[in-house]
């Protein structure tokens, strides 16, 4: 046999062998017995110190507030994710005291403006919203409401309305389009202003024929933009051409 | 960002770091796959660079999988990966390729190959060297006529299980992407072709800018003979690999599903200057005409006859091209394939960040230390054809 066999043989033995003792002595004792995990780990984790406890259990002494919550804005939102992990405090509370997140970079977390939050979510500017004063200064935290009923749409339709301020639209009032009852301000999402609905509204100012003022520029409303309603081409709150 | 685009979009989740993996694995392909062949067709004219070729796959694979390491951010848990493979995951499988590859083939291979020249480097060394070469024969001291023979058979069975091995590697990185069935840019069986293909073209002109680079730094002459043949070989992968992405391209065009309408915006948009400019134009055309005029791929002697020293400077710019060019075609598969919206009604864009683990400064990091390993390696085990021992 050349040399070279034994050798290299040893070699990879070794390897081999090494290979066989890491699994061996690493790999936990329950791993794959359920999934591609270590089983124990369930137990384990199951077995750590309890560090929250639940909303309900804060109800028991705080009860006041907690019923103010869950019939506020705030109802999803439980107290210790604004609080933090509350085990220790529901056993001692005399002893572990909770912070409360006073200032005013945390409510943001949640409120700021975002664009891929959903519509209609309340969101703020933090710099541009009422700066340096506390939030809890206006809104209580577990109640929360606009103190009083905003009057400008953008309040609440920020983006859209900042959108329609640098548009050709400018001059056009929402309420032109949408017709708002004052109550939509108050439970926005049960009362919800109309929208338009059919071709022939846009064309109250832009067809040809149209009785509105002689600047606003025409178009032939039988046959422009065939059957397609006019917003699938152009942003009603900021209309472009071309 | 434009049009419509999902939340979980706004960020890429693979950067520049997984950009350079499948790039630096397909260098250490190419070079191995150009090694093979040269040995198993016996090609005499490329002989000077068989060992370097050798030397060039190591030092790249010992840093492929480190982009993977830094993206990941774990890498004091990455041998896990061997102890409980998820025997569903291709990307979990890859360890074991890698190791197979790594040990069995290219370490293997190399050994063999040295192993007459590690044992007489040792007799006549002396101090640390000594020691280094005696420790690397592992005590193999053998030179007889039989044992010499073994080596060779052996280096020989090595590159035809190397072949196939080295076609795993590379296809494998391709096959992931090509296997993502929801990513109208990635998904296609001919991706694993393709990205083999390609590694090809980079490992010949990897192998050939070192070769020429090293010569002209070591002021020993060029062996123009070896640098022709090369040049002609890069001319033809890369034929064969520019014929497989056009038949690629033209099969999306001719069955111009619905994704077809964004892919066409983000080849004109945020691909243009990395897909049009650096990969076809920079990165193919330009190298293809001028190896095609003055290689002798296409007639004996080029097209046009250029003097050597113009010819080896026309090849150091195309090779250096044709990185360029296989860069940007990883940079154009990986971050291409996020770019667009899975609503296909958006695009978004993709900032190079300059610090931190998937950083500029990190993947350059990455791309030079296997020239200093390589460096490192040439050191240990020079493989030029001056520095073979001779009994
Ligand atoms: C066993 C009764 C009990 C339970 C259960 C309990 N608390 Fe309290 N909590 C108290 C008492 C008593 C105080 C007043 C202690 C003091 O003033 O030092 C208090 C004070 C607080 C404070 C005020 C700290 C401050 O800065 O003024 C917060 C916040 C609070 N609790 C949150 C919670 C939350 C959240 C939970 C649920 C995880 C909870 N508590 C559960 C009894 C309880
Ligand atoms: C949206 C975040 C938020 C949630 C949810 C929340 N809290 Fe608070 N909580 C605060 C803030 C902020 C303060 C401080 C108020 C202040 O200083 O005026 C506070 C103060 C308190 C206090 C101190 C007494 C007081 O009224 O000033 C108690 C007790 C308390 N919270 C209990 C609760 C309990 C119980 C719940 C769940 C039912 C809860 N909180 C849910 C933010 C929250
Ligand atoms: C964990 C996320 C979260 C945090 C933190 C949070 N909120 Fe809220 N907030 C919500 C949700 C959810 C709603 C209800 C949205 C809805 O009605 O669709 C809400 C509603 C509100 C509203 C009601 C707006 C309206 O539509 O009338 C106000 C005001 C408000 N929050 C203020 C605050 C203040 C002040 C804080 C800081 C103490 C705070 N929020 C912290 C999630 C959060
Ligand atoms: C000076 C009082 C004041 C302060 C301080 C204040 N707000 Fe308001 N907030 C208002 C008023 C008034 C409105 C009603 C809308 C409007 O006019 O802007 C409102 C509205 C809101 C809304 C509802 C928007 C919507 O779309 O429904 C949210 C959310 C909100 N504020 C969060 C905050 C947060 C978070 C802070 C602290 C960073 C804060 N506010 C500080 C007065 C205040
Ligand atoms: C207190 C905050 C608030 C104010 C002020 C407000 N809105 Fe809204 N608006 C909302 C919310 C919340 C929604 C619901 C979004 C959703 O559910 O998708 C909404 C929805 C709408 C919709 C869409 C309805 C639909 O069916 O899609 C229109 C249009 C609208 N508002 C117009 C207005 C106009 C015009 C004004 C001013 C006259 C106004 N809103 C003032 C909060 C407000
Ligand atoms: C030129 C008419 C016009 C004006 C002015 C206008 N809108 Fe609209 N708006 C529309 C039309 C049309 C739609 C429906 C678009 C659709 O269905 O895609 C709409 C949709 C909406 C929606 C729901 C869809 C969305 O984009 O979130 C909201 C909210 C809204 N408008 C708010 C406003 C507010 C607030 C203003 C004033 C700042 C305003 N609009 C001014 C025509 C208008
Ligand atoms: C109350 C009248 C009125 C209504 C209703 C109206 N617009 Fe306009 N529109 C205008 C005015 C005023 C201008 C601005 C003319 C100018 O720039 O001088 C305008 C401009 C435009 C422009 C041209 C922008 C440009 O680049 O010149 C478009 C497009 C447009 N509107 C689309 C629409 C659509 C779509 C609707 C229906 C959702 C609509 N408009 C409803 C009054 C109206
Ligand atoms: C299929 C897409 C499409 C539809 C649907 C569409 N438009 Fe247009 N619109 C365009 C384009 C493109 C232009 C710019 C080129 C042109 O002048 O034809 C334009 C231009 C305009 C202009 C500016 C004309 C000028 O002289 O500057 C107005 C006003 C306008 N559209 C209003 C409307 C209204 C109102 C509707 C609904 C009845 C509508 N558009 C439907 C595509 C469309």
């Amino acid at each position: 046999m050349p040399q070279q066999v034994p050798r290299l043989a040893v070699l990879f033995a070794v390897l081999v062998v090494g290979f066989v003792v890491a699994r061996e002595s690493l790999v936990p004792d329950t791993f794959g017995d359920v999934g591609h995990y270590r089983a124990a780990a369930v137990t384990s984790i199951a077995a750590r110190e309890k560090s929250y406890a639940g909303h309900r259990e804060c109800a028991d002494c705080h009860d006041e507030i907690a019923e103010q919550r869950l019939a506020s804005h705030h109802s999803g939102v439980a107290c210790e994710v604004c609080h933090g992990p509350g085990a220790a405090h529901s056993e001692y509370p005399d002893e572990v005291e909770l912070p409360a997140p006073r200032e005013r970079g945390f409510c943001p977390l949640c409120h700021r403006y975002d664009p891929s939050r959903p519509t209609g979510f309340p969101q703020i500017e933090p710099v541009a919203h009422n700066p340096l004063e506390p939030c809890m200064s206006c809104h209580d935290p577990h109640a929360p409401e606009p103190p009083e009923v905003p009057e400008e749409c953008g309040a609440c339709h920020g983006q859209i309305s900042r959108l329609k301020t640098v548009s050709h639209h400018v001059t056009l009032d929402c309420t032109t389009c949408h017709a708002t009852e004052e109550q939509h301000k108050i439970t926005p999402r049960l009362v919800r202003p109309g929208k338009p609905v059919d071709r022939g509204f846009c064309g109250t100012c832009h067809d040809e024929d149209a009785d509105s003022q002689a600047d606003i520029p025409r178009i032939d409303l039988a046959t422009h933009g065939e059957d397609y309603q006019c917003w699938q081409c152009h942003y009603p709150h900021y209309p472009e051409t071309g | 960002m434009q049009g419509y685009i999902y939340p979980n979009e706004f960020e890429l989740h693979w950067g520049l770091l997984v950009v350079l993996y499948p790039y630096i694995t397909g260098l250490v392909a190419g070079a191995f796959i150009l090694a093979s062949l040269e040995r198993v067709f016996n090609v005499k004219e490329v002989q000077p660079t068989y060992r370097l070729a050798l030397l060039t796959a190591l030092a790249f694979l010992l840093v492929a999988p480190l982009p993977l390491l830094a993206h990941l951010g774990h890498p004091l848990r990455s041998y896990e990966i061997f102890l409980t493979p998820n025997r569903k995951s291709a990307m979990a499988m890859f360890g074991f390729v890698y190791a197979w590859y790594l040990t069995v083939v290219l370490l293997l291979e190399i050994w063999f190959e040295y192993r007459k020249d590690l044992v007489l480097w040792a007799r006549s060394e002396r101090g640390p060297k000594k020691w280094l070469h005696y420790a690397l024969t592992l005590g193999a001291t053998d030179l007889s006529e039989e044992a010499l023979r073994f080596d060779d058979n052996a280096g020989r069975w090595i590159t035809i299980i190397g072949i196939p091995s080295a076609f795993l590697l590379h296809g494998y990185v391709g096959f992931i992407f090509g296997s993502v069935k929801a990513n109208p840019w990635w998904s296609s069986v001919l991706m694993p072709v393709v990205f083999l293909f390609s590694a090809i073209v980079s490992g010949i002109a990897l192998v050939l800018f070192i070769y020429v680079a090293a010569s002209l730094f070591r002021s020993k002459p060029v062996d123009m003979r070896c640098a022709d043949k090369l040049a002609a070989f890069l001319f033809y992968a890369m034929i064969v690999d520019f014929s497989l992405e056009m038949l690629d391209f033209i099969h999306r065009l001719y069955e111009s599903e619905e994704s077809i309408e964004i892919l066409s915006q983000l080849i004109q948009g945020p691909l243009f200057i990395s897909l049009i400019v650096l990969q076809v134009v920079l990165g193919t055309l330009v190298p293809l005409i001028a190896l095609g005029v003055v290689s002798p791929a296409l007639s004996d002697r080029g097209v046009s006859r250029t003097p050597a020293e113009l010819r080896r400077l026309i090849y150091l710019a195309c090779a250096t091209l044709v990185q360029i060019g296989i860069f940007s075609i990883r940079w154009n598969v990986v971050l291409g394939g996020q770019l667009f919206s899975k609503s296909l009604r958006g695009l978004t864009v993709y900032k190079p960040l300059l610090f931190g683990t998937e950083g500029l400064l990190m993947a350059s990091v990455l791309l030079f230390l296997p020239l200093v390993i390589l460096w490192l390696l040439v050191k240990v085990l020079p493989p030029w054809l001056d520095a073979e021992a001779t009994e």
